[in-house]
Parts: C-alpha cells; structure tokens; sequence
C-alpha cells in the first residue's frame, strides 16, 4: 500500500484521530504510542491515547447498577425498615392490588417480582433474604452478584485492560500530581475519565475532582457530576445527591436527571425517583429514557398496568425501542392475549433482533395463539442459535408445548436435556418430578421435586407438588410442611389452600 | 363442606368491618399487656372472697409452665394477694363450704393429686385423691429391686414388657418415670427410690361445683372432680369425703355439672376418646350421648344444649339427648371458651376465643358480637368483678390482663347469617376480550386447517427426531446430573460456596430408587489446573442407601488473579469404568479480588 512505499504518508496524529472516530481504538492507541515514544510531552497524542483507552471499557455509568450481595444485606440506607405498601422496591409484594400478576400465571423472580420482560443489571436475580441464601444461589461466571458493588463487574473491566497490557500501565496514577493537573481542565477531563473508568481507582478519581471544581470556583456542572458518580461508586449517596442537585442547578440535563434518580433508587425512594423523572419530562417531553425509568420503577413495584402504559408511551416516542417492545409483549403474553403478544415479537424480529430468546418467545407465542404450523420452525431456529446459556431455557419450553400436545415421552427428554445443559434448572427439575409423578415413580419424584426446591427456594410450584406427592402417600406431616412453604411463596395459592383444609381436617379427625 | 366455610366468614368478615370502634358495646376498663399471667380458661374465678360485694379476680398462674406457679388474687386492677402454688395448677373454682356468715367462699385449687382449699386467702386444707391399687407384678418387681435381687436393668425390661402388655396406664408414676429416662440417669433413680413404699397416684384433670341441697347463689356447694384414672368424685365440702364415685370409659378433660346432688343432677363430661358422656344421680356407669367427628377443645351448657368447640374449628350444639341441633364453622382454631351468663338481663350466650385474635359471642348459633384482640385469648370469665355487674375478663397468650366492661346500653341483636350465594359469586372476573387479531387469525385457522396441520405434525416428527438424537447423545456423554440407568439411579447436585479465592465445592449424591443400593463409586473432578487447586480430587464413595442424601465436600482454590472463572465439572464413576455414570457441571463464580476503594 501506499505507506509502504514511504512516499506518502499521512499525518501521525490525523491518523490515529480518524481511527479514534471509527472506533478503531487499538490502532488509534497504538499510533499515540508511537508518538509519545518520539515526544513524550506531545499533548495532544498523550490526550487521544488516554481517551482512546477509556473508550475500550467505557460503559454508560446510567444504566450499570448492579447491587453486590453487600450493600444488599448490610443497607444501611434505607429510610424505613418497614416501608408501608407500594413505596419500596425491597418488599415489592406489599402493592399487589392493582393489576399486579399472580405468581400462578407469569413466574417470579427471588424476590418476589415478575419475570420481566427485558433483562437488565438487577431483574436477573433478587434480592435474597439470608446471607447464605445470597452466596449460595448461582453465583456464577454468567450471572454472578459481586461481593459489593464496588468489585464485580468494575474490577472485572479493569482487569480485562489489564490483561490487555502486559507492559505495565500507560499511566502511573500515584506518582500523579493531581493538583497540578486539575489546573489544566483540558487535560484533566480526560485524566478522570481515564482513572475512573479505564484504572477503576475512584478514590484518586474523586480527588482530582474535587481539586478541579474547586478549580473552576464551583462553576462547571460536569465536575460535579463526576464528583456525584465517585460518591456513588463509594456509597455515599447523600452526597452524590447533593452534587447532583448542584449541578442541576448549573445545567439542565437529561443524564444529570437519570443519575440523581439512580441514587434515589439506590436509597429505595421509587416514589421521590418518579417525581425526578416526572420533572424532568417537563423539561425534556418526550424523552425514551426517562419514560423508561419510570417504566422500570412500575414494574418493580408490580404494577404491570402503569408500567405498560409508559412502555407504549415510549414506543409513541421511539418505536424501535427494544426494551418497551420486549415488555409490552411479555404482558400481553401473561395477560392471555398471546396473539398481541406475537405482533410485537414479531416487530422485533423485523428490527434485526435475531436470537434464541426471541425465537423462544415467537414459538411461545404461536402456540398459545394456535398458529401451529409455525411453532416448531421457531424453536427449531431457537436450538440453532442457542448458546450454552440459553439452551436449557429452550429445552425447557419446548418441553412446555410438548406437554400442551400431551406427548409426555417428548416432554419428559426435553426436560431431562434442559437439565443436562443446565444442572440447576430448578423449574426443569420441578417438571420432570411432575412427569415421574404421573408414572408412579414416588422415590424418583420426590428426589426430584426436593432438588428444585433447594434450588429455588422462592418458587412455591415444588413444595406444592412435594405436598401433595406426600398427600397421595399418606405422609401428612410432610406434605403439611411442603403446603406450608409453597403457601408461603404465594400466600393465595388456591389448589394449595385446598390442601391444607383437607390435611387439617385429615389431622383434627378422630 | 368448604364452601360452606368460606361463606359464613365471609358474611362474618362484612359484619365486623360495620362495627365500628365507636360503636362498640365494650368498654375498656382496664388494659395491662405486660401482666404477665399464664393461666387457662378453667383457672380462672371471679368471687366476692370478703363478703363485701366488692368481687375479686381469682387467677392460678402458670407460671413459666415448669416453676414460680402462683395463684394470684387481684382487687380492681392491683394485685391484692399472691402464694405460691407448689405444682402445676389444673383447675380453680370458689364455692361455699358452709353456712357460717360472713359469707366467705373457699377457693378449690386442683393440682397434681391434690386439691388445696384456701380459705380467707389462707391455705385451710389439703385434700389427696384416695390411692390406687398397685399392679401386683409391679409391685413384686419393685420388691425384689429393693432387696437387690434383680438388676435395675432387668427390672427396667419387665417394666417394659408390663408396659408393653397394654397395662401402661395402671403402672405407677414411678415406674413410668424410670422407663423415660436416659441409660445414665437410670441407676440413681431406682437407687434413690426404691426404699420407699410404692403408691399409685392419679392425677386432677378438670374441676367443677354441685350445689348440695338448695339452689340459692350462696348456697353450700360439692366438688366434682374427674381424674386420669377415668373416674369423676363429688366431694364432701365440709367433711371432704367422697360422697360419689362414677367411673368414665376415658378420660375425663371437661365437665360441666348442673342440678342439686341431693336431689337430681346431671354432669357432662368431654373425655379424650372424642366422646362426651353424660352421669346421672345413681348412675355408677357413664353413658356415651355424643361422638363428635373430632377432639373437643370446650364444653358448655345453656339450658337443655350442650355446646361443645371441636378441633376441626366447628362450634357443635346437641339436646342432652345427644341430637345434633345445628354447626357454625369458624375462620379459625378455637382456643378456649366460656359461658356468658349476664344474670340481669336473662341472656345467655357462649363466648369463644379464636387462634387469630377474635372472641366471638354466639347466642344458639347467631353471631351476636366480635371483639377483636390484638393477641389470642386464653383465658376468658365472663361475670361480676369489683362492683360492676358484667365484666369480661381476657388473658390473651402473650400474657396480657384485658378487663372489658359491658355498655349498659348495650343490645345483642342475633341474626340469622346463612347467607344466600357467597358475594365472591357476583365479583367479575376479568377476562380478557378476544381482540380482533385473534378472530383473523382463527379464521385463517379455519381457512387453512389441514395445511396447517399437516405442517405441524411434520415439523413434530423432526422436533421428535432431534431431540431423541439430543437426549441419547447426552445419555451416551452421561452428561446428566441424574442417571437413568437401572442399575446406578443416581441422582447428583454440586454447590459452591464461598467468595473467593477459596471456595467450597459441595456434591450431593443421592440414590433415587427404592431398593437398590449403589456401591464401588467414585467422584471425580476436570477443572483447569492453571486456574483451581481441589484439595481433593477423587473421592471414594461409600455404598449408598436408596433415598438418602449424601454430600461430599472439597475445597477449591482459585490460583489466578485475572479475575477470570472457568467450569469445573464432576464425574460419579464407577470404579474400574472410565465413562462417568453421571455428569454435572459447575460454573464457577469469579473469585474476588481484593477490593481496592
């Protein structure tokens, strides 16, 4: 090509800006490190190649919230121990009332809230209730909680960059004068972001902040955000809010408005959250991702029927929004119009969305829906596209539909392969203890139905069919157990209601 | 049958929803919920010990269930007397024991064998319950313990075997005692007690009053007592002699006794078998009049019907006859209940405590008033205390003292409450329309059956083909966590516990068949070992018994710091086969690293 030939070649700096603006952040680092090799007081390529590398692992700071098993356990921050009904996030049961679906219909995550629609930092897996509940439940490489918050998913971007850079770091954050470079605001945006994001040491993140604001007299609402963010990742909301607040006051902005609502939600204020988001719509009208916060926030407090409303208002706004997509459909799926539901998958198929999961969900969809010449072509291309993760949830609800046409013997090798690519599929393992119900296997299906309910202790389908597995035997006492539990997961269980009548009147007989 | 439950609590939920506080017929005249009482419906008295029409509140407390038992004597709110009682106190009751004035009644505390009549609050006189024949091979066991001719250890298998011929009710407490301890304590106890002379005691289990001779309030009264030896005595009350004796088919738990002993009475008695049983004067023998369907928790009599609260929370009312007049179900378990007798007014009603808080007042089988507490109530009295006329006594289970005054203007309207159709019928559901899409789409359905069909069943036949293809390769990789084999029906789950860099990998193993046991099997771990150290990375499982879980544990340590996890997965072998019976694999979590603030 041209460069080799030496007769032409373009600019250095040009070069490794373009490849900056083309995302080509390795060749743009590469070509700065060239550069600072022959000078290393050039500005400007030590500039582009601090943003080049923050670019690597930046992620938007928004939407990243993921809770460690830490501040879950150990929150000190909650403002009532016993909030009342409908205004706390951790007892999202408490609002059950107005359009919420019952567990029997749409399943439930751990903590008590419906499967949402859309998977995002947090619906993966609740809140659990003991300390040994939260380190023994799948902590694993896909869905791992972190510790606390503050290792997890940043110290594992950080050592991804690390592994990234086998010769030592670029830059050498505690032989840094930070006073010095505060000074110069050019170089100090960039600074921060680079030991913010790329370092992951927000302690001296947050001291450059704090020397450059003062600085700029106070006067620059991005410092003050950025000072926000380093509280936040340190625990200390109440400040975060403050600066937030703050910079609010300098400068109207929509992110401004998401990471003060983040910290209200942090504090467990859905409600003062919304009025945020609410405010910031006057200022913003329109804008996808407010209407989309609020959605959240509704649907964590199980109320489907406003959550769904925002959605469909985002969709007004936005109607490539994946995630209101996604959430309507599940709605209309669990409320028993799976027709509905069917368009909008379909929607998304139409947008580009080509995975396991939405082929899953269309299969779903025709089925209930009886377009059942187009079933089995979806779950087929769902098993194609399936990865290690998602396999056993296809298996499993192709396992669904073969109960649906009652081939047990079809359902039953769906659930067992469910199993074998996923060994704790608690709701696969629950299913086939059914199915050896059913064959009169009473050993195999109790082993079975025991082993989902240590899996997934929130799920109130086991401990019902262990129940009334016990109640066929004539085990009373563990059968009044199991009832007991299964009730305990979903107080309103009507056929588990009906047990326990019958067992205490079985108990109170002479 | 359940039905009928959830309608008449429900109609009984609307109705306390309309009585509102203030129009409560109760008033509270005294609320103490740190009282601290433990004490039981039958223990409970309310007299006018001075002969002051100034009526005081009689309470044998329990105490902590195992000491510091106390009766207990309360003058309006303070406590005005207390004395220790030695045992468990069973049952109180004040009667008059003489025709002296003043006035003064005798309290009557059952406990144990005895009965301990107190008199002006001073203790007056200890009754005992007349001994029992001892089981002549008992006692001749005994004997020959006592002249060490037999071990304690043989004498402990012929008590068994005398136990276990069905005799075990006629053994001594004695006797009884020694075959519940344990090995080490046995040889003391026999040592200690085997001097003494062996007697057969039985114990109190319910008390109640008889007039004598005259009707009139004050008049002198009998103690009725049944026992654990399935007996009832009526007492002597000046001389403390038997003057009856009635023997029972069981044993006796609730009495109720009314009518003269001189010239007619009538005692019915709940007895642990389910069966209330009625004595007349003259009667040695009980006669069964009620089998209940289950266990009865309370018995009262208003006029010619026996009210009895069952276990299956029903509310039962019989004639004497023993003729069922009518059931109330209830939302919940009865815990205790008394007779309302409000002497001024003619009214006559049953007062029962529910598990969830309630007192319910029936008059015959109408609701005619709930109070709701915020604890259950076990112990409730309804009559004179101090100077007011109708009091109600509460002592709830958490041991608070709540006294309740009645409204003298207070009316009990009953009502029939057999309701028509449940209100839960007339609710709507909500259904969701059928929307427009859904009628195209069935009439493309309609249009295009068969093809449509003809697809599903051929895209069916694949499905079937691929996942049979899946599930044998699976089955020939044994990468299922449970076997299908018949001969190995194993069943594995693996846990791993812990933060990091140290974890704790945890294997259940469980055989799933009925009879076969599983022997020669061995786990085994395929981790990177660039990434994890097991401190063991074979186990030798021992033969495993059908239907238990068995968990095997090792330790793993994560030797990178990249902050990277990898799978670890465990084979079950069998030994001397290299394919795995049985596979399970574990993802690890990330090991985590120092945190860096």
């Amino acid at each position: 090509m041209a460069a080799g030939t030496g007769t032409m070649q373009m600019d250095p700096l040009f070069l490794a800006m373009s490849f900056y603006r083309r995302r080509k952040l390795e060749e743009c680092a590469e070509v700065c490190t060239q550069l600072l090799k022959k000078n290393p007081y050039d500005q400007a390529s030590w500039c582009l190649k601090t943003r080049a590398l923050t670019e690597q692992v930046y992620v938007d700071e928004v939407d990243v919230d993921e809770e460690g098993i830490a501040e879950m356990l150990m929150d000190d921050n909650a403002v009532a121990q016993l909030p009342r009904p409908g205004t706390s996030l951790k007892k999202p049961g408490t609002s059950i009332g107005h359009g919420a679906p019952t567990p029997g219909v749409r399943p439930m995550s751990q903590a008590g809230r419906p499967v949402s629609g859309f998977v995002r930092p947090g619906t993966q897996s609740g809140r659990p209730g003991t300390m040994e509940q939260a380190i023994r439940t799948p902590r694993t490489a896909q869905t791992a909680r972190p510790v606390t918050s503050a290792s997890g998913r940043h110290v594992r971007l950080g050592t991804a960059s690390m592994l990234s850079q086998p010769d030592g770091p670029f830059i050498n954050i505690a032989k840094l004068n930070l006073s010095k470079y505060a000074q110069r605001q050019n170089l100090a945006k960039v600074l921060f972001e680079y030991i913010f994001h790329h370092e992951n040491d927000v302690r001296n993140a947050l001291e450059l902040a704090a020397k450059a604001t003062e600085e700029c007299q106070f006067k620059d609402w991005w410092w003050k955000v950025q000072l926000a963010k380093s509280y936040y990742r340190l625990g200390m909301y109440r400040d975060a809010e403050k600066q937030l607040k703050s910079a609010l006051r300098d400068q109207d902005m929509v992110d401004i408005y998401l990471y003060l609502c983040k910290v209200y939600r942090r504090l467990d204020q859905p409600l003062t959250a919304v009025d945020i988001y609410k405010k910031a719509l006057e200022k913003f009208p329109g804008e996808t991702t407010l209407l989309t916060g609020i959605a959240r926030i509704h649907e964590e407090l199980n109320d489907m029927t406003k959550a769904v409303q925002l959605y469909k208002e985002v969709l007004h706004f936005d109607n490539t929004h994946v995630e209101a997509i996604a959430c309507i459909a599940t709605h209309h799926f669990y409320t028993d119009q799976p027709e509905i539901a069917l368009r909008f998958y379909r929607r998304l198929l139409q947008m580009g969305v080509y995975n396991a999961e939405l082929f899953t969900n269309l299969g779903l969809c025709c089925f209930f829906a009886q377009q059942y010449d187009m079933t089995l072509n979806c779950f087929e291309r769902a098993l194609s596209l399936a990865s290690d993760e998602n396999m056993s949830d296809v298996w499993y609800n192709i396992g669904h539909i073969a109960v649906g046409i009652g081939d047990i013997q079809l359902a039953y090798q769906c659930f067992r392969l469910a199993l074998a690519s996923n060994n704790d599929h608690a709701e696969a393992y629950n299913n086939v203890g059914v199915l050896e119900m059913r064959k009169g296997h009473t050993e195999q299906a109790r082993a079975f139905l025991q082993a989902a309910a240590g899996l997934a202790p929130h799920m109130y389908e086991p401990h019902y069919n262990h129940g009334l597995l016990s109640l066929k035997i004539g085990d009373l006492q563990s059968s009044h157990n199991s009832i007991s539990k299964s009730l305990e997961g979903y107080p309103d269980h009507s056929d588990s209601r009906n047990v326990l009548t019958q067992l205490k009147e079985d108990f109170a007989a002479l | 049958m359940s039905s009928r439950v959830d309608a008449s609590s429900d109609g009984e939920n609307q109705r306390d929803e309309e009585e509102s506080p203030e129009k409560s017929i109760w008033l509270n005249a005294h609320l103490d919920p740190m009282a601290c009482l433990y004490t039981f419906s039958t223990s409970i008295s309310l007299a006018d010990l001075n002969a002051d029409s100034d009526y005081k509140l009689l309470v044998a407390d329990l105490g902590t269930g195992t000491f510091d038992m106390k009766l207990k004597v309360f003058k309006g709110t303070s406590l005005y007397m207390e004395s220790a009682i030695i045992d468990l106190p069973i049952a109180l009751v004040s009667f008059y024991m003489d025709t002296n004035d003043p006035r003064t009644p005798a309290i009557a505390v059952a406990s144990g064998p005895f009965i301990y009549v107190y008199k002006n609050l001073r203790p007056y006189f200890k009754f005992t319950l007349p001994p029992l024949s001892v089981n002549a091979v008992e006692q001749d066991l005994w004997n020959q313990a006592k002249e060490d001719k037999i071990d304690v250890h043989v004498l402990i298998e012929m008590l068994e075997s005398l136990k276990n011929e069905g005799s075990e009710g006629m053994l001594s407490v004695r006797s009884l005692k020694l075959l519940s301890l344990q090995p080490e304590e046995v040889e003391s106890f026999a040592n200690v007690h085997k001097h003494t002379t062996l007697k057969r005691q039985t114990v109190i289990t319910c008390m109640g009053t008889m007039k004598k001779s005259v009707a009139d309030d004050d008049a002198v009264s009998c103690l009725v007592i049944g026992t654990e030896s399935k007996d009832v005595y009526v007492l002597d009350p000046e001389a403390f002699t038997v003057l009856a004796k009635m023997s029972l088919p069981s044993v006796p738990v609730f009495i109720s006794v009314n009518g003269l002993f001189d010239v007619e009475f009538r005692i019915v008695v709940a007895c642990r078998d389910g069966k209330v049983y009625t004595l007349k004067r003259g009667s040695k023998m009980a006669k069964a009049c009620i089998e209940l369907a289950a266990q009865a928790v309370g018995l009262e009599r208003t006029g010619k019907s026996i009210i009895v609260g069952c276990m299956d929370n029903t509310l039962q009312c019989y004639s004497t006859k023993g003729k069922k007049l009518w059931t109330v179900y209830l939302p919940s378990n009865i815990l205790t209940m008394s007779l309302m007798d409000h002497k001024a007014r003619g009214f006559k009603a049953v007062m029962v405590a529910l598990s969830n808080g309630e007192v319910r007042i029936y008059k015959e089988k109408y609701l005619v008033n709930t109070i709701k507490m915020s604890d259950a109530v076990t112990a409730l009295k309804f009559g004179r205390f101090g100077r007011e006329d109708s009091a109600l006594i509460l002592i709830t289970k958490g041991g608070g003292l709540f006294v309740k005054i009645l409204k003298r203007t207070a009316t009990f309207e009953g009502k029939d409450l057999t309701p028509g159709p449940p209100p839960a019928q007339s609710i709507k559901l909500n259904v969701p329309k059928k929307t427009k899409l859904f009628v195209d789409q069935t009439l493309r359905e309609r249009d295009s059956a068969s093809g449509m069909h003809r697809t599903f069943q051929h895209d069916l036949y694949l499905l079937r083909l691929m996942s049979a293809r899946s599930y044998v390769s699976a089955l020939q990789k044994s990468l299922n966590p449970i076997s299908s084999s018949a001969t190995e029906p194993l069943k594995l789950s693996a846990q791993v516990q812990g933060i990091g860099p140290a974890f704790k990998l945890t294997v259940n193993l469980q055989n799933i068949s009925s009879s076969v046991p599983s022997s020669k099997l061995l786990i085994t771990f395929q981790f990177d070992d660039s990434l994890y150290a097991l401190s063991k990375p074979c186990i030798f499982v021992p033969l495993l018994v059908p239907g238990l879980m068995y968990a095997y544990e090792t330790l793993v340590e994560c030797i990178s710091d990249k902050g990277i996890s990898d799978v670890i997965k465990v084979f079950v072998l069998h030994q001397g086969n290299s394919i795995p019976v049985i596979t399970a694999v574990i993802n690890m979590p990330v090991s985590e690293a120092l945190v860096i603030v």
